[in-house]
C-alpha cells in the first residue's frame, strides 16, 4: 500500500502563517485567518492585514457556504485520488465574506447534481498519510 | 509618454524544432534558438549585449545560453520567474533595457524540455504556499484552474461545450497550414465533442499540446532596425495586470481574466482599438482562455466568442485572424514566445501558406486568471 507512491494525496507544508489552519482542522474546527482590526477575512492567510496592516488571527467559521464554481475531475492528474475518479473539486464562498473561497472536495453527492449556487457544509476528514485533517463539503439537504 | 516603447522593434526571430520529447537540454535548445533568431538578422554573439528569459526555474538561464552561443561578456541578464503571465513584462522589459541604453540588442527566450508538463503532477508529495490548501484535495494543476473558471462563464454566460469547440476546431484548421505545427490533423466538432474528459468542463482539445522546444526573438532599436535585413516590427505598447496576488482562486470574477483590466490599458496606451488589429495571437493554454480574453479585449461581448468563430470572423476573410499558427492548443506550448514569433513572421509578410494578407497590426496576448499582459507589434511605428 504504502509503497505505492502515488497512493497518497499531496500533503499540506504548513508555514508560520498557516500553521494554525491546520492545527485547527486537527481538533475539528475550520477556522480562517482575519484582521484583528478591521475584521477583513484572508485567504490565503497574511501575517498583517493587507488592508490596514493589523495583526491578523485564526478565527472559527460556520461552516456553510455556496458553490460559486467547480470541476469534475476524470483524469488522474493529481496523485492520491486515483482510485477515486470521477471526484469533484469546488470553489466554496464561505457565507463570512463575499469572495472569500476554499477549494475543497464536495462528497455525498453525484457529480451531476452539483451546480453552482447549490449550499454546501464543511465536515472533517482524515488526509490519507496520517498527519492532516482537511475540510470536505457536503450539500446542506443530504445526508 | 503612451507610445514610449515604440522606439523599439523584434528584428529577429529563431526556435528550436517542437517535439513530444526531443532527448535534449533545455541549454542546448535555447542556444539553436539564439543562433537561429541572431543569423535570421544579420547579427552575431559579438553584437548582443542583453539576455532575458521567463521561466519557472525549469531552464537554462540566460547568462548560461548566452555563454553557450559565444557572447563573451554580457551586460544585461535577466531571468524573469513566471510563466504566460510574465511574458509580456519580459519582452516589454527587453525594450525598456534598449531604449534606457542599457543594453543594444537583446535576446529573449523560453525554451522548455520534457521535465516540464504542467498538465499534470503525479509526482507531487507534498505543497507549500497557496497550494496547500488545493493539492490535498487533488486540486493542483492549470487544466483544473481554468476549467473552473470556465464552468462559472458557463452558468453565467451560458457558454456552451459546443463554443469552446468552435475555438479548438478553428485554431487546429490554420496549425494544417503550419509545417512547424506539432498537430496538423483537422479536427471536427464531432471530434472535440468526443474526446476524453480532463477536468470536466475540459476535454483533450480544450488543453494546449505540451511540447519541448525554444523560441527566441531579438529585441533592438527601431533605429538600428531600419540598417538590419527584414522589415523591422515595430512595438507599440504593452500593458500587464496582477490582481490578487496571482491567486486563481480567490480572483473575483471567474467569468473574466486578467486581460478586464489590461485591455483597457493596452488600447488606452495605444489608441488602437480591437478593430485595428488584423491578427490575435491570443494566449490559449486552454480554449477558455481564448474565450474570456478575447470577450475582455473587446472583440465581442461576453457569451458571443462561439458565434463569433462559428461565423467565421476569427479566421481568414474575417474581422481578425486568431492563431494563425494553430496557437498553443496546435502548433504546441512554448510559453506563449511562439506568439511573439508568428505575430513577427505574419508582419513581416514571410508567413507563407498562412499569410494573413495585408497584415500591419498583431495583438499578442500572455497570462490566464488574475495576472497577465499584452502587446502589439506593428509595421510602423505609432
Amino acid at each position: 500500500m504504502a509503497a505505492d507512491p502515488l497512493s497518497l494525496p499531496p500533503q499540506p507544508v504548513p508555514d508560520a502563517v498557516t500553521a494554525p489552519f491546520w492545527a485547527a482542522l486537527a481538533e475539528g474546527r475550520l477556522a480562517m485567518c482575519r484582521c484583528g482590526q478591521c475584521g477583513l477575512w484572508l485567504q490565503p492567510p497574511l501575517e498583517r492585514c493587507r488592508r490596514c496592516a493589523g495583526p491578523t488571527r485564526f478565527v472559527d467559521v460556520a461552516g456553510t457556504g455556496t458553490v460559486y464554481s467547480f470541476i469534475v475531475q476524470h483524469r488522474a492528474t493529481v496523485p492520491g485520488y486515483l482510485d477515486d475518479l470521477p471526484y469533484v473539486v469546488a470553489l466554496v464562498e464561505l457565507d463570512e465574506q463575499a469572495g472569500l473561497r476554499l477549494p475543497a472536495r464536495i462528497v455525498g453527492v453525484d457529480p451531476a447534481a452539483v451546480h453552482c449556487g447549490l449550499r454546501v457544509r464543511a465536515e472533517f476528514a482524515d488526509l490519507p498519510g496520517g498527519e492532516f485533517t482537511v475540510a470536505v463539503f457536503r450539500p446542506v439537504d443530504s445526508r | 509618454m503612451s507610445h514610449a516603447l515604440a522606439g523599439a522593434a523584434v528584428v529577429g526571430i529563431g526556435r528550436s524544432p517542437f517535439v513530444r520529447s526531443s532527448g535534449r537540454t533545455t541549454l542546448s535548445m535555447a542556444a539553436q534558438a539564439a543562433r537561429e533568431a541572431l543569423a535570421d538578422c544579420g547579427l552575431t554573439a559579438a553584437d548582443v549585449d542583453g539576455f532575458t528569459c521567463y521561466s519557472t526555474g525549469d531552464s537554462a538561464g540566460p547568462s548560461q545560453v548566452a555563454h553557450a552561443i559565444g557572447v563573451d561578456d554580457l551586460g544585461w541578464s535577466l531571468s524573469v520567474l513566471g510563466g504566460g503571465n510574465i511574458v509580456t513584462s519580459t519582452v516589454a522589459g527587453a525594450a525598456a533595457a534598449v531604449l534606457s541604453g542599457q543594453a543594444e540588442v537583446v535576446v529573449v527566450y523560453r525554451v522548455l524540455g520534457s521535465q516540464t508538463r504542467y498538465g499534470r503532477a503525479l509526482e507531487r508529495v507534498e505543497v507549500d504556499g497557496e497550494g496547500q490548501f488545493a493539492g490535498p484535495h487533488g486540486y493542483l494543476v492549470p487544466p483544473q484552474w481554468f476549467a473552473m473558471y470556465c464552468r462559472r462563464h458557463q452558468y453565467e454566460y451560458g457558454s456552451t461545450a459546443a463554443d469552446l469547440g468552435a475555438i479548438a476546431v478553428q485554431e487546429r484548421d490554420h496549425a494544417v497550414r503550419n509545417p512547424h505545427a506539432v498537430a496538423r490533423s483537422p479536427i471536427t466538432l464531432d471530434d472535440y465533442l468526443n474526446s476524453r474528459w480532463i477536468s470536466e468542463p475540459f476535454r483533450l482539445f480544450d488543453c494546449c499540446y505540451e511540447i519541448d522546444g525554444a523560441v527566441a526573438i531579438v529585441v533592438t532599436s527601431a533605429e538600428r532596425a531600419a540598417d538590419l535585413p527584414h522589415r523591422p516590427v515595430h512595438l507599440l505598447g504593452a500593458a500587464d495586470s496582477n490582481r490578487f496576488g496571482g491567486s486563481v482562486d480567490q480572483w473575483d470574477d471567474l467569468s473574466c481574466m486578467y486581460s478586464r483590466d489590461t485591455a483597457p490599458r493596452l488600447w488606452s496606451r495605444t489608441g488602437l482599438r480591437p478593430a485595428d488589429i488584423d491578427v490575435a495571437c491570443m494566449y490559449d493554454c486552454f480554449t477558455f482562455t481564448v474565450m474570456a480574453t478575447f470577450e475582455d479585449f473587446g472583440f465581442c461581448a461576453k457569451g458571443e466568442v462561439g458565434d463569433y468563430f462559428r461565423a467565421g470572423r476569427a479566421t481568414y476573410g474575417g474581422d481578425v485572424v486568431v492563431n494563425p499558427h494553430g496557437g498553443l492548443l496546435s502548433e504546441g506550448y512554448i510559453h506563449g514566445l511562439n506568439h511573439h514569433y508568428e505575430a513577427v513572421l505574419q508582419l513581416r509578410g514571410d508567413a507563407g501558406d498562412r499569410q494573413v494578407s495585408g497584415a500591419e497590426t498583431a495583438l499578442v496576448t500572455s497570462g490566464a486568471g488574475p495576472f497577465g499582459g499584452a502587446l502589439v507589434y506593428g509595421t510602423a511605428a505609432l
